[in-house]
């Protein structure tokens, strides 16, 4: 029970920034390894923040939501930023090379916070009480359940986005056929920014509430999660948004649980998931909501 | 055609600004440029030459923080030696290589370290690191002072030529199973980062906890850079031991101790001597109060060290860490056993190093066993109050 609740929660991280992950492949075919360092940014930014304002209005809860509003409004600017300066030029060019230019993106970005931190591991203090309560015999802190409820709500937001609105429409409708998009009047190029505005910030947001839960942060900390939001990504059917965070889910619980089976301990962890990974790759390469349809290059 | 020379370009810019980022990132992580070794203010001496020795420590990487103040201290040292008059009348100079605590990134900077033709070594803080550069630094016939690695995996890896000034894994089970019976701890729960290190410490753990006619009713390993303990905690949770011992490292080990006490654990909490570092205190907040440390001599703890922090703080705006009095002694060993040897041959000095009969250290007196071990324990154990470390009563 414990397990499952615990398995739900890093779930949501996984699927928030594996939500970032799958909306930029869907519209223009780049898998963006800098996805897991804009997470980690996003923790970085939101530390800063509650540095700064923490002598004013504490740290608590209010300083939190702040912080958290501010951050993915910056974090989302910068994965605009990049988007214009990294990858709008190379979008004609072959995919590799744009996939490249992602690989150099995460370098810059972890380096660059290295320096900044000097490669130190930064304690996320924030004034929230700890004191647990019990849920049945589930064992729940206010952090843990304002967390969960955060990244529930932004999922649904998001959902609610790319279903009802125009813009999500016109984000579908690229990731269909960007040229003949263009061809209708859309202005492609607003829609891909806004597609890395809004997976940034819900990035940066799964960025915070990690620095929140874990209560340390880290300049390489990015990394692996972006291996996991990939795969996240992949095993709920690459593209589709309600697919990343089902995958998400999916894979929190799996690794939530799979550590649980005899003589699995906690370091087999990621060799569970990524030998799921390839499970999926070689049986269900669409993933679970993904439709089958035949590779075109 | 235009097309393709613009995207040459930008990559090409691309490129180098990974370059530019990876080339800044050493430079960060080693403010021991800040303070050059000759730059010590004074006219610069007559010397009749150059020595050069080698420091291995991990500069990037989760470790980088000891590792850089290991090598600051080495470099201190080497200053204090130069300035008074160098090791018979020779300038010592030194190379860092960066083992990043990893056995691939240590083997390559070895390598490294023996074509740039050191003629001794200081350094290994991870034994994991350190492990597999025994082997290329015996057969290149360097000897190697080893500041703080004490896996006892590295006893049988030795090929003779390093010297362990740290007191060994062994000596660090007895410490902490003897630290778990004063405070009537009967079930424990053990829990290692992976690397050769600390599962070797958690062995022996295990090994000296069951010959005292205890029981271990948890055991688990998590990765190096681990974030989430979650499943250990649940297990934990439903055994109850009535006290934990970490082995790894404080990055991981400070998520821990949140995450248990987090998660409702209330018994004793013991941390190895990886874990020694204020860091330790400082990530995991007050989660942190009560926990013991079977820790190394901290510089804080040893009254002969009192000049070395204030050098140490006057060169570099940082404080000295776990094991800067080390490396400290490791370096002033090695300046010590060439004058004994009154030559800067490596082999001569390798067998300097092994007649060593009680050097004075801030550490306390180094003599060697036959397998190049500390001829004593040094660990002590400390408890974190008022989140700083003191020593235990």
């Amino acid at each position: 029970m414990q397990q499952l609740f615990n398995g739900l929660l890093i779930g949501s991280f996984y699927g928030l920034v594996a939500i970032g992950y799958s909306m930029v492949y869907g519209i223009i075919k780049l898998l963006n390894f800098a996805h897991g360092d804009i997470y980690m940014i996003g923790a970085f930014s939101g530390l800063v923040f509650l540095s700064i304002v923490s002598p004013y209005i504490g740290a608590g809860w209010p300083a939190l939501i702040l912080g958290m509003l501010i951050t993915m409004l910056l974090v989302g600017l910068l994965g605009v930023f990049i988007q214009r300066v990294a990858y709008r030029p190379m979008l004609k060019a072959p995919r590799l090379s744009i996939l490249i230019t992602a690989l150099a993106v995460s370098m810059i970005l972890y380096n660059t916070v290295m320096l900044l931190s000097a490669g130190r591991y930064r304690a996320f203090n924030v004034e929230i009480s700890s004191e647990s309560f019990y849920l049945g015999a589930l064992r729940l802190t206010e952090t843990r359940v304002v967390l969960i409820v955060a990244a529930f709500a932004l999922m649904f937001i998001m959902h609610m986005f790319i279903t009802k609105t125009m813009y999500g429409k016109a984000m579908r409708a690229i990731a269909l056929d960007r040229d003949t998009c263009q061809l209708m009047g859309i202005d492609v190029y607003k829609i891909i920014a806004l597609t890395f505005f809004v997976g940034s910030a819900l990035a940066a947001a799964a960025g915070i509430m990690a620095g929140v839960y874990y209560g340390t942060i880290h300049f390489y900390m990015g990394f692996l999660i972006g291996l996991k939001a990939f795969t996240a990504a992949v095993i709920g059917g690459i593209g589709i948004i309600p697919g990343a965070m089902l995958g998400g889910l999916l894979l929190g619980l799996l690794e939530a649980f799979g550590t649980q089976i005899p003589f699995i301990g906690t370091q087999w962890k990621d060799v569970f998931s990524f030998a799921f990974l390839i499970l999926f790759l070689i049986f269900k390469p669409n993933g679970l909501l993904g439709r089958s349809e035949s590779e075109r290059m | 055609m235009f097309n393709i020379k613009k995207h040459w370009i930008l990559m090409l810019v691309a490129a180098m600004l990974v370059f530019g980022a990876f080339g800044c990132g050493e430079d960060a992580a080693d403010p021991g440029d800040e303070a050059p070794v000759d730059e010590n203010g004074e006219a610069p001496a007559d010397f009749e030459g150059q020595v050069l020795i080698g420091i291995m420590v991990p500069t990037t990487g989760s470790e980088a923080a000891d590792g850089t103040d290991m090598e600051n201290a080495a470099l201190l040292a080497v200053q204090e030696i130069n300035a008074a008059g160098g090791v018979m009348g020779h300038e010592l100079v030194t190379t860092t290589g960066d083992d990043g605590c990893d056995p691939s990134m240590a083997t390559a900077a070895a390598s490294q370290l023996v074509s740039e033709e050191v003629v001794a070594l200081v350094g290994g803080y991870c034994s994991g690191a350190t492990l597999p550069t025994l082997a290329i630094y015996g057969e290149a016939g360097i000897p190697f002072v080893i500041a703080a690695s004490n896996a006892t995996s590295l006893i049988d890896e030795n090929p003779g030529w390093g010297f362990m000034i740290n007191s060994t894994g062994l000596d660090q089970a007895a410490t902490a199973v003897a630290q778990f019976e004063a405070l009537g701890v009967e079930t424990i729960g053990v829990i290692d980062s992976g690397d050769a290190y600390s599962a070797d410490l958690k062995e022996q753990t295990i090994i000296q906890w069951e010959e005292a006619g205890y029981e271990i009713v948890a055991d688990d390993t998590v990765q190096r850079g681990e974030v989430d303990f979650s499943a250990f905690v649940t297990t934990i949770m439903s055994t109850q031991p009535d006290g934990i011992y970490w082995t790894g490292y404080q990055a991981e080990g400070a998520l821990l101790i949140r995450q248990l006490r987090e998660g409702g654990y209330e018994g004793e909490i013991i941390v190895g001597d990886g874990s020694s570092a204020q860091e330790l205190i400082d990530l995991a907040g007050d989660a942190a109060e009560g926990v013991y440390c079977t820790g190394p001599p901290l510089t804080d703890f040893l009254p002969a060290a009192q000049s070395f922090i204030e050098g140490y703080e006057a060169n570099f705006p940082r404080e000295p860490g776990a094991y800067a009095a080390l490396m400290y002694d490791a370096t002033n060993l090695l300046a010590d056993a060439m004058e004994r040897a009154g030559s800067f041959d490596s082999a001569e000095i390798r067998d300097a190093l092994e007649a060593t009969d009680g050097f004075e250290g801030l550490a306390g007196p180094v003599m060697f066993t036959e397998e190049n071990t500390l001829a004593r324990s040094n660990f002590v154990v400390l408890e974190a109050k008022d989140g700083r470390w003191s020593l235990a009563e």
